[in-house]
């Protein structure tokens, strides 16, 4: 629930007031000022001590909350009163929920882990003096005993933090946030005012960094929530080995290898611990170059357990498909990066066009590794933080600003070569000055790298997240189709064998395959067998292969076949359409299982091809020999009568919904003469002796053992004219490779409803539509369903005539009339067609609504689209961008002025400079 | 024959060349023998693709490779055809000791013939040979354990194999003649290397350097860079009327030698 509310901070003048709304969405209470980005917090109502109703002015509705941390955050409720009270109750009821569960007692335990809790005492004024000198080096060295020692962290407290901590001001930062963190909360209770990200913007101190990643991207709530599960998915997969720790383990040494924690088994072990333990948890991603660096650089800086949801929430929110299997979120926001270089740096762009250089080729590692792997790491990290705080956007912006300073440069490189080789030196300079010839020395001082950070955000500052994210949503479905349309390239290219199709044919098969499997996903994902383990049973060592399980395959072969599904064409006055759903019958198990030549249960493209193949080129002959293969089970070359009893059922649910008798007196007929030809071929009484019950001595087969032969099978069928013509040609043109046709008939009367229909065009509007429409149609009768027939060729009531003279008068002996009895009672021949008999097919319903002709688009917007409105991404920060800058303050500047500030008062801060720096951040006009 | 000496030094043809094949097959390792002749863990993490320079001289004249050494994880795939588009050359990698390398690897030829600049020269490179050739001072060791082997597959019960770590040769598992004929059929220069010894990798890049038509990149550029694909596209508007015409000139002098 959200209402309109005005926040203060309870300690007067400490912070302006803000108008915003807030939200309860449990177990969350979260805030966000009207702009969206000036003040905002996400606390767990766990943390929520005391709510006290403030008895203030007539007509105001004000409520106190005191925190766990000791502060008192003061939210006035601006909407009407009614909406206040039900939010009040609703506040009360979430917190008594969570006091049940016990989550006000995982609080006391949970914060210990931070270290903003060793920073600032909550015993109050307890100085905060100790970490003055701003030692990097662990705890156990200071003077001063460690009051609690159980906070979490990384492997920079024992093998240093990259960077001189003298040069980047450790002590006034944590000064700076010790002061904010006493006043706004920290870790599950920090409030973001405009000053915490001021305070990011210059860098966050080594010691301080871990706990405000995890804060600010929200990692922090999910390990608050998740007690336990790091280390249980490490339990739990213990001495497991997969595709994806095995590539772990190749670039375990290449992951900053420059960092002393690196070169000691303690950093490997973690680093291998955490990547490990994602890949178990997230499977279908895994693990994937690049997500090392981001690992060993976390880890740097937090504990695993916390840098395993941070990673988490890096690969599955903030970095959206970037490491997955397509690496489609990858591929996406690079599009999205050339078209914002083209839009804000159109001559860079036309020229890199001219030359022909690919921006990616040094863009893309920007991306993948948060520039960790491009830059000096004490400056990737310092846009690693503004990258949690403020979100993905800041990578696009950090992005166009190393191209805007390099422009001029730019401009002259003629080769994707030149290019990288510009962006090392530059990423190599970083450190220098920007303005080495400037007679002020304060210029002078102004590095490159703050350079950097001031473009970015002060000239980049108008690509907001909608911008990037209206910019993923173009290109979306180009990236869609053209990774789509490159692994069917190689898909079909990598085929053994094409068999008879043609490209396009086998493209049109692929494409069949990729529908169903994503309409029909396979049950287990991640099965297919490490290649370890196909080593240890000898087998090559193969790639991990697409297959399909049975239910996948009988949606890939309803796309192909058609008798595979069931068509009913309904008209209701207003419109035709046709219902579609998937037809379920032994026949398509056991043509799956047909196709399944490497009994692996499962069926690959290229056994889809193979299989098809065997069918769709056959002529008669082959054809009929065809289908007597697929029912004879054991390949003993017979059939026994079972068996043509399955066939006979098999012949029933082809011809299903075909029209008038002929059809079913074609079965009826062939199911005589089988009999009859089979018994008439009896070997005699050598069959009946082996029975070793000897229970008959009539010359009759037993229900399981050989009966039928291919060539009286063949006689058989070739003695009616529908089978004839069956297996001719209508077996074979049954499969189709073209896509289905339409599901859904242009509406039948183009008036009122015809109107409405085009504007209704939405899958789940079309339902109810249908739905509507049928019960009118109901109701004045001209509602009527018609399946509609898979082979459509006898429509006629006539009765094709059997072709009397291929049958040998010789052969006709007397039926056997006893077996004919028998088998009519276990089949039931329907009466009257159609679909009486053979339908004991359940069926699958088949989702119209997600009817797509490019089924990944679906599947990859869900994946991109899929950020539900979650606490977390509250906390995940998207805006700040000052503006200030806007406000005509001296540009080359404000961003500085907290770092001049810094450097001014490196030693010691007083309660004056206290002062000043608050002024400093007050700066600015707030609404 | 040309005149080395003609104002600003060998002007070098540059050449770019992509590596591709499956993980671990010993891609980088390869590039990194020939660019510094040495071997070693690789100690770059690999993002994407690795870029590398190094010249080769080939009798009066000089190629400047551009190399682009890429990631071999599968999923990398997609973003492989940014590495190859424009390429000249192309050395696919597998290792000798992994027969299904050799299917990535073919598939990978695949692909560069039917994606890539189709001029490109493709070089199919087996990794790893010291793993399965007996190196000079054990060799007589190695072809008496190998005969020994003879006579004890000549007793031993069928399927029960030989240690497979004491033979070298046993490590193998793509025959030299396999990988030779794939390659004669699919038009592919063939080599069998070792990054570790160093056997065979600058072969590789000479043997390319000589099978490149480098009048045809010098025709079909203008500049020192080698583009063909782009210059082809986009008429020149820029002026580098000295140096177009100095490469002009060399390229007619390479015709005649
Ligand atoms: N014995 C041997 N090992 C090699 C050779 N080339 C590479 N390796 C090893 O194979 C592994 C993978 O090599 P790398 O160059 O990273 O392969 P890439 O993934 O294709 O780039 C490393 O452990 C190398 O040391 C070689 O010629 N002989
Ligand atoms: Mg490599």
């Amino acid at each position: 629930m959200e209402i309109n509310a005005v926040l203060s901070l309870g300690v007067q003048g400490e912070e302006d007031s803000y108008a915003g709304k807030l939200y309860i969405l449990p177990p969350y209470l979260t805030f966000s000022s009207v702009d969206r980005k000036s003040v905002r917090f996400t606390i767990p109502l766990s943390t929520i001590r005391r709510v006290e109703r403030l008895n203030a002015r007539a007509g105001i509705y004000a409520l106190s909350l005191g925190l766990w941390h000791g502060m008192k955050i003061i939210v006035q409720l601006t909407s009407l009163r009614p909406t206040a009270d039900v939010f009040c109750s609703l506040l009360r009821d979430s917190l008594k929920v969570e006091l049940q569960r016990g989550q006000m007692k995982a609080v006391k335990t949970f914060v210990k882990t931070c270290y903003s809790e060793a920073l600032v005492p909550t015993e109050s004024s307890v100085g905060d003096n100790e970490r003055e000198d701003g030692s990097l080096i662990s705890e156990e060295k200071d003077g001063s005993p460690p009051r609690e020692s159980t906070y979490h962290g990384g492997l920079g407290l024992k093998f240093k933090f990259p960077g001189d901590p003298k040069k980047l001001r450790e002590a006034s930062k944590i000064k700076l946030w010790t002061t904010y963190l006493r006043a706004h909360g920290r870790n599950l209770t920090l409030l973001r005012y405009p000053q915490c990200t001021r305070l990011v913007q210059v860098g966050l101190p080594n010691r301080l960094r871990g706990e405000m990643w995890e804060t600010l991207s929200g990692s922090l709530y999910l390990r608050f929530a998740n007690p336990g599960v790091y280390q249980r998915t490490l339990d739990e997969n213990k001495g497991r080995t997969t595709t994806s720790t095995e590539d772990i383990e190749k670039d375990l040494h290449r992951s900053l290898p420059e960092y002393a924690g690196y070169q000691d088994e303690e950093g490997i072990a973690a680093l291998r611990r955490v990547l490990q333990a994602y890949s178990f948890k997230n499977p279908e991603l895994g693990y994937c170059q690049a997500m090392n660096i981001l690992a060993a650089a976390i880890l740097i800086y937090m504990s695993e357990e916390q840098a395993f949801w941070l990673l988490g929430v890096l690969c599955d929110r903030l970095l959206p498909g970037y490491y997955s299997q397509s690496m489609h979120g990858t591929l996406l926001d690079q599009r999205v990066f050339e078209s914002l270089v083209q839009r804000c740096l159109p001559i860079i762009h036309d020229h890199f066009q001219e030359v022909d250089v690919q921006l990616s080729v040094a863009s893309l590692p920007w991306f993948l590794s948060l520039f960790i792997n491009s830059m000096p790491m004490v400056f990737a990290f310092r846009i690693v933080d503004c990258f949690f705080c403020m979100g993905p956007k800041v990578l696009f912006q950090v992005g166009l600003a190393i191209l805007k300073i390099n422009g001029e440069k730019l401009l002259e490189i003629q080769d994707d070569g030149g290019f990288l080789h510009l962006m090392r030196d530059y990423f190599a300079s970083l450190g220098d000055s920007a303005h080495p010839q400037s007679s002020d020395p304060r210029a002078r001082a102004i590095t490159r790298f703050q350079e950097l950070l001031l473009v970015s955000f002060r000239e980049f500052a108008v690509i907001t997240d909608e911008t990037i994210l209206s910019e993923r949503r173009r290109f979306r479905s180009e990236i869609i189709h053209s990774i789509e349309s490159f692994s069917k390239r190689s898909a079909v290219r990598n085929l053994k064998s094409l068999e008879r199709f043609s490209k396009e044919q086998a493209g049109m098969i692929y494409d069949a395959l990729y529908k169903a499997m994503f309409m029909v996903p396979n049950t287990v994902i991640a099965t297919p067998p490490t290649p370890s383990l196909l080593a240890a049973n000898g087998e090559p060592d193969e790639r991990p292969e697409t297959r399909i399980e049975l239910r996948t395959f009988q949606y890939f072969l309803s796309e192909i076949a058609t008798w595979a599904r069931d068509e009913k064409v309904v008209s209701n006055g207003f419109q035709q359409r046709i219902d579609r759903s998937i037809a379920e019958h032994e026949f398509i198990d056991r043509l799956f299982f047909f196709w399944d030549t490497s009994c692996k249960g499962a069926l690959s493209f290229q056994d889809l091809v193979s299989g098809l193949d065997g069918v769709m080129f056959n002529d008669l002959m082959e054809n009929i020999e065809w289908f007597f293969n697929l029912h004879d089970k054991n390949k003993d070359g017979f059939l026994s009568k079972d068996e043509v009893l399955t066939l006979s059922e098999t012949f029933l649910f082809i011809f299903r919904y075909e029209i008038g008798d002929a059809y079913l007196g074609a079965v009826s007929r062939f199911m005589t003469n089988a009999f009859e030809y089979g018994d008439a071929l009896l070997p005699d009484h050598e069959k009946s002796e082996e029975k070793p019950d000897g229970e008959s001595t009539k010359p009759q087969a037993g229900s399981n053992t050989p009966y039928l032969n291919l060539a009286t099978f063949r006689m058989v069928v070739l003695a009616d004219e529908v089978l004839e013509s069956f297996f001719e040609t209508d077996l074979s043109a049954s499969f189709r490779l073209e896509s289905v046709p339409d599901m859904d008939l242009p509406p039948s009367s183009s008036g009122l409803l015809g109107d409405i229909w085009s504007n209704i065009a939405t899958a789940d509007n079309k339902k109810i539509f249908h739905k509507f429409t049928d019960e009118i149609g109901k109701t004045i009768g001209k509602h009527q369903v018609i399946h509609r027939p898979s082979i459509g060729r006898y429509t006629k009531l006539d009765e094709p005539k059997a072709h009397e003279s291929l049958l040998t008068p010789s052969m006709r002996k007397s039926p056997s009339k006893s077996s004919l009895t028998t088998t009519s009672s276990t089949l039931s021949i329907p009466a009257t067609p159609p679909m009486l008999s053979v339908d004991s097919s359940k069926k699958l319903p088949m989702r119209p609504s997600e009817y797509s002709p490019l089924p990944m688009v679906k599947a990859a917007n869900a994946a991109l689209m899929e950020r539900s409105h979650f606490a977390i991404d509250d906390a995940t920060g998207d805006d700040d961008t000052d503006d200030e800058s806007e406000r005509g303050a001296d540009d080359d500047q404000v961003m500085d002025e907290v770092d001049a500030f810094l450097e001014a008062h490196d030693s010691g801060l007083t309660a004056a400079d206290k002062e000043v720096a608050n002024d400093l951040l007050h700066a600015k006009p707030v609404k | 024959m040309a005149d080395p000496a003609s104002g600003s030094g060998d002007k070098s043809v540059q050449v770019k060349l992509v590596l591709l094949g499956e993980a671990a097959v010993g891609k980088s390792s390869v590039v990194l023998r020939f660019v510094s002749n040495e071997f070693q863990a690789n100690k770059e993490p690999t993002i994407g693709a690795a870029f590398l320079t190094q010249k080769c001289r080939l009798e009066d004249r000089v190629l400047r490779y551009e190399i682009w050494d890429t990631a071999g994880q599968e999923r990398f795939h997609s973003l492989a055809p940014m590495y190859y588009r424009n390429a000249q050359a192309a050395v696919v990698v597998y290792d000798v000791t992994k027969a299904s390398s050799l299917e990535k690897a073919k598939s990978w030829v695949k692909e560069l013939q039917r994606q890539a600049n189709p001029n490109i020269v493709i070089a199919l490179a087996g990794n790893k040979v010291d793993l399965v050739l007996p190196s000079p001072s054990t060799s007589g060791a190695n072809s008496l354990s190998e005969s020994e082997d003879e006579a004890d597959d000549a007793t031993a019960t069928p399927g029960e194999t030989p240690g497979a770590d004491s033979q070298p040769e046993s490590l193998r598992q793509v025959p030299r003649e396999e990988a030779q004929a794939y390659a004669a059929e699919a038009n592919l220069l063939f080599f069998e290397t070792s990054a570790k010894t160093g056997e065979g990798v600058v072969e590789i890049f000479t043997e390319i350097a000589k099978k490149i038509p480098i009048e045809h990149i010098l025709a079909s550029t203008r500049g020192g860079a080698g583009r063909p694909g782009a210059a082809g596209a986009r008429p020149g508007q820029r002026q580098e009327g000295v140096n177009l015409e100095e490469n002009q000139a060399k390229s007619k002098d390479a015709c005649n030698c």
